[in-house]
């Protein structure tokens, strides 16, 4: 590019500054060396071919001179230009600045590189940096001045354009940091750097935010991964920072993420995971007490209950075996009456403590071959003993999943009730099956006995209640409850449908829904 | 094993139980020499020579001993512990005779050896039965070891 220190003579040209008169004046200003016509060619050449405006102009700021840059630049052809004052290119918010520049080459000074803005012929506004010296005469008189206009409208839409890409790190609003992994220098810090650790460029390496991360970028560095990943605590925060390494500058870059509400989010979490467990342990450890107290309750009933029964029922024997003909037959008679209810109040114990102890129990679920089961029940009641006609009725019993200790319990109450209330029938029928029914089998045992009112039928699988008469059919009404509690800890049903006189159906399902 | 003193240790704090339980026993002709312990301190006295009985040499041994496990004191199960541990008293039989159905007293008298494990019938005939039975089983059909 063309940069020297022309001084070009003033006075009014009509020709652009190709001409040989223009190219004289100069050499003979300033450059004794070229005296040759060959040499102001030359000169004249150089003006004419370079891409920067190369104008000149009177004192009184009238234009003489005008290159082919000029006219590129700023589109007047040199014709048009010449003669016309300088501000035709000043746009009307600076028409005061050519007072000024006017002002300073009449004082001798020069204007190095000022960046301003003119107007184009066309209107349109163009960047330029311009020079501007004074022209002298051959006297040394200052008779106009010489300006040479670059545009930069290019270099600053670059510039701004490199602003606004270095705003995106520098208004980050979380850390951004460069470090110099030789000095511990930080080569870069955006702005939210600087406001939340103002001391971090002294502290650098020492700081919270940046400490340890050496050893924590040693992978990184020796090119093991692409980036590191870490936390840190600075003054409060919590900092996730991703790491990349810069290998030919051996930098570190640092970008974070303030992660504190995380973090914060997490000990909450941890602290109700911490509250619920202990939670938890406390309901189980009073769960476990009361399973506790209650097998103590059992064990005393059990127990204690049982010896004066004996005491009752022993004594009582003693006295028939020993006293029997002292005693009238009145006497007989009541004293084997206090033996019965010694006897039945053993039979409520046994079957009440086996009922606390099914709903304690674990369960104890597996597959369950319900048919195998209902035949062992039926062997174990031993039905031809009964010396009654009692015709048990096997269907299809399909499977189930169970605990078949519990269920087997189920099966003798329910079996042992069918044979127990067809005492009479003739013949005594008991059916055993199983309904299929949308995504259940039921189970049921339905016999031809005397069945019973439905209007109680709320009462049936209540503990001790009963619906017949203890001289009609024996009990202690605890065998349908402990059948309701088995198949209620199954997640199943009962429920029963009879008439009196007619027989009863009881039905069971062993899965339900919710799998207790 | 020994040759002296009492055939039957009987441990029982219940004096229902024990009235019907010696009733049994002298009902089947079992009821020479029954030594009678109401308490488990009472009854590992006997069985050491200690305390009470301090004096009565360990060796002369029970032929068998009828244990109730609901005992003030020290309860049944550490009696038949302490018996069971003791190489000088291991070897004699234990036959616990109790209320209990539960099966945790079931299971831990018999992990500490147990020789058998009775439950005593509510109804009177049966219980009479089931002590003279026992009885007879226990100082007649079974053959206890020989030092």
């Amino acid at each position: 590019m063309v940069t020297g220190a022309f001084v070009i003579q003033g006075g009014t040209r009509k020709n652009n500054m190709a001409t040989d008169q223009q190219i004289n004046a100069i050499r003979a200003d300033i450059t004794p060396r070229i005296n040759d016509a060959e040499a102001q060619e030359r000169l004249a050449a150089i003006v004419n071919s370079s891409d920067d405006a190369i104008i000149g102009k009177s004192l009184a700021g009238i234009i003489t001179d005008w290159n082919p840059g000029a006219e590129a630049l700023f589109g007047y052809p040199a014709a048009e230009a010449i003669g016309q004052p300088m501000t035709i290119i000043f746009p009307p918010d600076r028409i005061q600045e050519e007072a000024t520049i006017l002002g300073r080459v009449a004082r001798g000074e020069s204007v190095q590189h000022y960046e301003t803005v003119r107007v184009r012929k066309d209107g349109r506004r163009v960047d330029i940096s311009v020079t501007i010296s004074p022209i002298l005469n051959r006297e040394g008189k200052i008779v106009g001045a010489s300006k040479i206009a670059r545009d930069i409208t290019e270099r600053r839409q670059m510039a701004e354009r490199q602003k606004w890409l270095a705003s995106f790190p520098e208004k980050n609003p979380t850390p951004i940091v460069e470090l110099d992994v030789a000095t511990g220098h930080l080569h870069y810090q955006n702005l939210a750097t600087t406001r939340l650790f103002p001391d971090l460029a002294v502290r650098r390496l020492g700081h919270p935010y940046l400490a340890g991360i050496l050893a924590a970028t040693e992978t990184l560095r020796h090119g093991g991964v692409e980036t590191a990943q870490r936390e840190v605590e600075a003054l409060g925060r919590h900092y996730a920072q991703t790491i990349t390494y810069l290998r030919d500058a051996n930098c570190l870059r640092i970008y974070s993420t303030d992660i504190s509400e995380r973090k914060q989010s997490e000990f909450e979490i941890k602290l109700l995971n911490a509250d619920l467990e202990a939670r938890v342990q406390r309901r189980t450890a009073e769960l476990e007490a009361a399973n506790k107290e209650l097998e103590a309750f059992s064990y005393s009933v059990s127990h204690d209950l049982r010896a004066p029964l004996r005491a009752i029922n022993g004594f009582a024997g003693i006295l028939l075996e020993d006293f029997s003909q002292q005693l009238p037959p009145e006497g007989r008679h009541y004293l084997e009456r206090v033996r019965q209810g010694g006897l039945r109040m053993g039979q409520l114990i046994d079957d009440l403590l086996t009922f606390a102890r099914l709903g304690r129990q674990p369960l104890n679920r597996q597959p369950v071959n319900t048919a195998r089961l209902v035949t062992e029940v039926l062997a174990d009641l031993n039905l031809p003993a009964s010396g009654r006609p009692i015709e048990a009725r096997l269907y299809d019993l399909p499977e189930c999943q169970g605990d078949p200790a519990l269920l087997k319990q189920v099966w003798i109450n329910l079996l042992s009730n069918g044979v127990k209330y067809t005492r009479g029938r003739n013949p005594a029928l008991v059916e055993i099956g199983c309904e299929q029914r949308p995504g259940e089998c039921v189970y049921f045992v339905r016999d031809n006995g005397v069945g019973f009112d439905m209007q109680y039928a709320g009462k049936l699988f209540r503990v001790f209640q009963r619906l017949h008469r203890a001289d009609e059919f024996e009990g202690t009404g605890v065998g349908l409850a402990i059948v309701q509690r088995v198949v209620h800890r199954h997640g199943g049903r009962v429920w029963a449908d009879a008439e009196p006189g007619r027989g009863a159906t009881f039905y069971f399902t062993v899965e339900g829904d919710s799998h207790v | 094993m020994c040759d002296q003193g009492a055939e039957i240790l009987l441990v029982e704090d219940n004096p229902d139980d024990l009235e019907m339980t010696l009733r049994a026993l002298r009902r089947a002709k079992l009821a020479n020499h029954i030594q009678v312990a109401h308490d488990g301190v009472e009854a590992l006295d006997y069985i050491f020579g200690q305390g009470v009985h301090a004096g009565r040499p360990v060796d002369k041994c029970p032929r068998f001993i009828l244990l109730d496990l609901k005992l003030p004191k020290l309860d049944g199960l550490e009696v038949l512990r302490r018996v069971k541990a003791d190489p000088r008293t291991a070897l004699i039989p234990v036959v616990v005779l109790t209320s209990s159905k539960e099966q945790p007293d079931v299971r831990e008298c018999y992990r500490l050896g147990v020789n058998s494990y009775i439950v005593k019938p509510v109804n009177f005939e049966n219980f009479v039965n089931c002590v003279a039975e026992m009885g007879i089983y226990w100082l007649l059909l079974n053959h206890p070891p020989h030092e």
